[in-house]
């Protein structure tokens, strides 16, 4: 049974006497949710998210539902005596794997993130680049339920970057919450469920997200079916749009960093669909999606 | 629990900051300890010195990791449990290093009272002078628990807060340390081998209140 994450009038200061750099904050973290966390520098966001990730107790206020919690701050300047393979083992035994499945966990994150090569390499000898991969794979290497990641694709390359947005859009479809906070507002455009604002304190839902679904990169799958068959549930979901283009095939657009979660819930699903063609959709398709009248239903 | 003391023991022993407290307290063992020297005196001797020491180790286990680290550490597990850890990390080392000073001390000194006149049975002396480190080991765990993170964070305050701790604790009267050591040097002089078991059971309390302050403490204050 996975918990649900709750924030009833939270509020915090540093000091007895200090100013409130947050206050009356209500959050709820439903599983599988994605929360984009926005707002101008120091206005509250990284205490939003030290309090979200438990690392911080509120000063008013109740955080209700602890899941299990995995967090990647903004910089990692681990100067730490460890390699980073090694580094990984223990805080994948931390997380509650054993030491084998955490140094299987560390190697296969470490590859995936392009640091392979740095597993051997001792934590202070890494670029910032580098332990940045490291602090994103601690995170990760024990699928956490609830991810909360302060600015982690900061100093990350290309690649990383990409592999980071496509293990949240995988976390997110096993059933874990994500809660992130970046500068770049192309940053898994048009995915996430849920956008907030800081502003001097305040934590305010955002309601007038509908404009940023067209601006991130999408892939059309295209897929076949049983010929009366619904498209699986968890494929639609994932969509921004779901267009049956002759009985049997269906066309469906996806952000670029869900596309492999897609194509295993179809190939997946009971009984399992064929997938026929993977496509970059083309930036009128993805707009035509935002006026799509399916787009709406198949939006969780 | 388990993987997070493993974790902070690689830290603590990997860090190589355990060195100096260590070639320390073996310096100050030989400058004081010499072997045909009265049992309970020496022990007495090795077991204050142990307070310090722990102070000092609790100090490095707490500043051992970034902030950053740590905020990965405390997420996954809580930071209350994660200082614990830390704390008993550094009492762990403490004990061990009281112990085996008790061990070395017990053998090389003269199983007599002070002034040479009765015995004292080693096995019993060797027993007393453990309960005197391990009240001393736990004394100083307390007192750099409320002298290091999350209590006190500028090392400008936090080092002389420290010393000035350790050493009250080890001279003022009514202290469990202090009681411990007098119990052991009036033994010596009177030849009877003492049992301080009160003050290792108000050790254990204070001690106890020290960490629990200490891990409440750290989700309220930032890195």
């Amino acid at each position: 049974m996975k918990r649900e994450l709750r924030l009833e009038g939270v509020g915090r200061r540093y000091g007895i006497h200090g100013p409130w750099v947050l206050r009356g904050a209500d959050l709820d973290v439903t599983p599988g949710t994605l929360i984009r966390v926005e707002g101008p520098n120091g206005t509250g966001k990284s205490t939003l998210l030290r309090l979200l990730a438990g690392i911080d107790a509120p000063t008013e206020g109740r955080i209700t539902g602890r899941p299990r919690t995995a967090y990647v701050p903004e910089r990692f300047p681990a100067a730490l005596p460890f390699t980073a393979s090694g580094y990984l083992t223990h805080l994948g035994a931390v997380h509650g794997l054993t030491r084998t499945a955490a140094a299987r966990a560390a190697d296969e994150w470490l590859e995936r993130l392009g640091a392979a090569g740095y597993a051997r390499t001792p934590l202070s000898e890494l670029s910032k680049g580098s332990s940045q991969k490291v602090a994103v794979a601690q995170a990760l290497l024990a699928e956490p339920e609830l991810l909360v990641l302060d600015e982690a694709w900061t100093g990350l390359d290309a690649a990383a970057r990409a592999e980071l947005e496509r293990a949240v859009a995988e976390r997110t479809a096993a059933g874990a919450a994500v809660v992130f906070v970046d500068h770049d507002p192309r940053r898994l455009s048009g995915v996430p469920d849920a956008t907030y604002t800081v502003i001097a304190g305040s934590l305010n839902r955002r309601t007038d997200s509908v404009t940023s679904v067209v601006s991130g990169p999408h892939v059309v799958v295209e897929a076949e079916g049983p010929p009366d068959a619904e498209p699986p549930a968890e494929a639609a979901g994932l969509s921004t749009s779901v267009r049956r283009t002759a009985p049997g095939t269906t066309h469906f657009t996806v952000p670029e960093s869900h596309s492999d979660v897609l194509l295993r819930s179809l190939l997946g699903a009971r009984p399992p669909w064929h997938v026929v063609r993977v496509s970059r959709a083309h930036p009128q398709d993805a707009a035509e999606s935002a006026v799509d009248p399916l787009h709406t239903e198949s939006r969780r | 629990m388990i993987a997070l003391l493993r974790y902070q023991t690689a830290l603590l022993l990997r860090s190589q900051r355990w060195l100096p407290p260590f070639i320390l307290y073996a310096a100050f063992l030989a400058i004081g300890v010499q072997s045909g020297r009265p049992v309970l005196d020496s022990l007495g001797y090795s077991a204050a010195a142990v307070l310090p020491v722990a102070a000092w180790l609790v100090r490095i286990c707490a500043t051992n990791e970034p902030p950053a680290a740590r905020s990965c550490v405390g997420a996954a597990v809580g930071p209350g449990r994660a200082h614990l850890a830390c704390l008993a990390v550094a009492l762990g080392a403490a004990v061990l290093i009281g112990v085996a000073a008790t061990l070395v001390v017990t053998v090389i000194s003269d199983p007599t009272s002070t002034d040479h006149q009765k015995r004292v049975p080693v096995l019993a002396a060797a027993g007393a002078g453990l309960l005197a480190a391990l009240v001393c080991a736990l004394l100083g765990t307390a007192v750099g628990a409320l002298t290091t993170w999350p209590l006190l964070r500028s090392p400008g305050r936090a080092v002389p807060a420290m010393l000035l701790a350790a050493l009250l604790a080890l001279v003022v009267t009514g202290s469990p340390a202090h009681a411990a050591l007098t119990d052991l040097i009036t033994g010596s002089r009177a030849g009877t081998v003492p049992a301080p078991l009160l003050p290792l059971a108000a050790a254990v309390l204070l001690t106890a209140a020290a960490i629990a302050a200490a891990c409440v403490f750290t989700s309220r204050r930032s890195a």
